[in-house]
């Protein structure tokens, strides 16, 4: 689904990631780890073509994004960590449509499928509501929720946990692993708190824009997480 | 006063004006509000306040609601009235017109908002600014500018009062020009940062500039029979 080959890329001259080679499976679940800094999110907004390479590449399922950076972004769709800022317009039903104008979907169509996707996240009961006047939790789910509806083949979420309590946590946790699980969804998960990796598969392991452990999530030992700086 | 921004005004009521399409009303609103400044004699005043009541009943909004809109305002009314009893006592008239046209400018802004949702009124800007295609003009970038604006002048509230309260929290004293620039600057940074933010979700939803907005808007009886009363009115008028 998602490859990178060599890719390298720096802010004014500080290179962030190093030679970053990884290939994210089809229908998989991968969790991106590390300490602050270490360039987790840096990566991620490569998969999205929201930052393209300083050299090597990233291919989304087989689309190279500094060739073709629209069609990429329409198989992967992104939630950011401050979700506040993802939400558009006002109101939560023209905040999901938003994505399908882009998309240039048919008048008909877009209404049922805002309606459709916030019904499957259990908040149809906001479709009028305005989002200035959401919960965090309720802010985050629209904020997916105008992702979903753009059927994105992969979504990445960027440390979607941060800004929640216990219970919407868990909730937005069990969401995520449920569009992996049920509807064979590419998940990537970028992280710094290891309980939110708990249904991960994979995991990747950042230090300093280089990858310190690729691999099965059964593989990960105390060691590896005391090299990242995400234990003592 | 945030829960105000982030409402806007509109109230849901079962109205002949509620149920007139959103370009239809931000046409008359444009059309009155020059014809306002056309009008400089007592007759015909009386008959555009006249013309402006009954839409407001037709509306069903309560008067206290529009006395309440007023209120931001009376200030400024006083003093429009005040300078011309100063300085043009012989033009006291033309001060009570100016005063009138206020009135009338803000209450026919008030019965758009109440009558009509932000999201019909966008459609309405997107829709009205077709022809601006000629010249190079994208209708959806303006009907994004003014969605952006009120989806963020509440959060820009949020953050300039948690950048206030970080800042007393830690003893400053706003009557310091230093403290408020401060509390400017601090506001500009988080500003900036969404704006960064914002502009990242919009490339990651594929924003696309010749899009078309999703809300369907069509014509009614109602909007056809409004125009030709409101086409009588203007010939009447003017």
């Amino acid at each position: 689904m998602i490859k990178s080959k060599n890719l390298y890329f720096k802010y004014e001259d500080n290179f962030v990631l190093k030679n970053i080679n990884l290939y994210i499976e089809e229908g998989s679940f991968t969790a991106i780890i590390g300490a602050n800094g270490s360039g987790k999110t840096t990566l991620a907004k490569h998969f999205n073509a929201l930052l393209l390479p300083a050299k090597g590449d990233v291919l989304v399922d087989g689309i190279n994004t500094k060739h073709d950076e629209l069609n990429a972004r329409k198989k992967v769709g992104f939630v950011f960590q401050n979700f506040e800022d993802q939400l558009i317009h006002s109101i939560v039903e023209e905040d999901i449509a938003f994505g399908l104008e882009n998309l240039g979907l048919e008048k008909n169509e877009i209404i049922g499928i805002a309606n459709k996707t916030l019904d499957k996240l259990k908040i149809i009961h906001l479709t009028k509501n305005n989002v200035n006047m959401l919960s965090q939790g309720q802010k985050q789910l629209v904020a997916l929720a105008g992702v979903l509806a753009m059927k994105p083949k992969c979504i990445v979420f960027d440390e979607p946990t941060t800004m929640l309590d216990v219970r919407n946590k868990n909730n937005i946790l069990d969401i995520i692993n449920n569009l992996n699980k049920k509807d064979d969804m590419t998940i990537i998960l970028v992280t710094n708190v290891l309980d939110d990796v708990k249904y991960a598969e994979n995991v990747i392991v950042l230090k300093n824009g280089t990858i310190i452990f690729n691999g099965e999530k059964s593989r990960l030992n105390s060691k590896i997480l005391k090299g990242a700086g995400l234990s003592d | 006063m945030i829960k105000a921004l982030a409402f806007g005004q509109y109230r849901f009521k079962n109205s002949l004006v509620h149920k007139l399409d959103s370009r239809v009303k931000l046409l008359f609103v444009v059309i009155l509000s020059i014809l306002i400044f056309l009008i400089n004699d007592g007759k015909r005043s009386l008959f555009f306040s006249l013309f402006i009541l009954v839409v407001v009943l037709l509306s069903k909004i309560e008067f206290k609601n529009i006395l309440n809109n007023l209120k931001p305002f009376y200030l400024m009314l006083v003093f429009i009235f005040l300078m011309y009893l100063i300085f043009s006592r012989n033009k006291l008239a033309q001060g009570f017109i100016a005063i009138w046209r206020f009135l009338m400018l803000i209450i026919m802004s008030f019965v758009l908002t109440y009558t009509t949702t932000i999201s019909s009124l966008i459609a309405a800007v997107e829709s009205l600014a077709k022809p601006l295609k000629f010249f190079r003009v994208k209708p959806r970038n303006a009907a994004l500018m003014i969605s952006i604006a009120i989806r963020f002048v509440p959060v820009m509230f949020i953050n300039l009062s948690r950048a206030r309260e970080a800042m007393a929290s830690r003893l400053a004293d706003f009557r310091k020009f230093r403290h408020i620039k401060l509390m400017i600057f601090s506001l500009l940074g988080r500003m900036l940062k969404s704006a960064s933010a914002l502009s990242d979700a919009l490339h990651s939803r594929l924003y696309n500039e010749n899009a078309e907005n999703h809300k369907i808007l069509r014509l009614s009886r109602y909007d056809y029979l409004s125009l030709l009363v409101f086409i009588v009115f203007v010939f009447v008028i003017y």
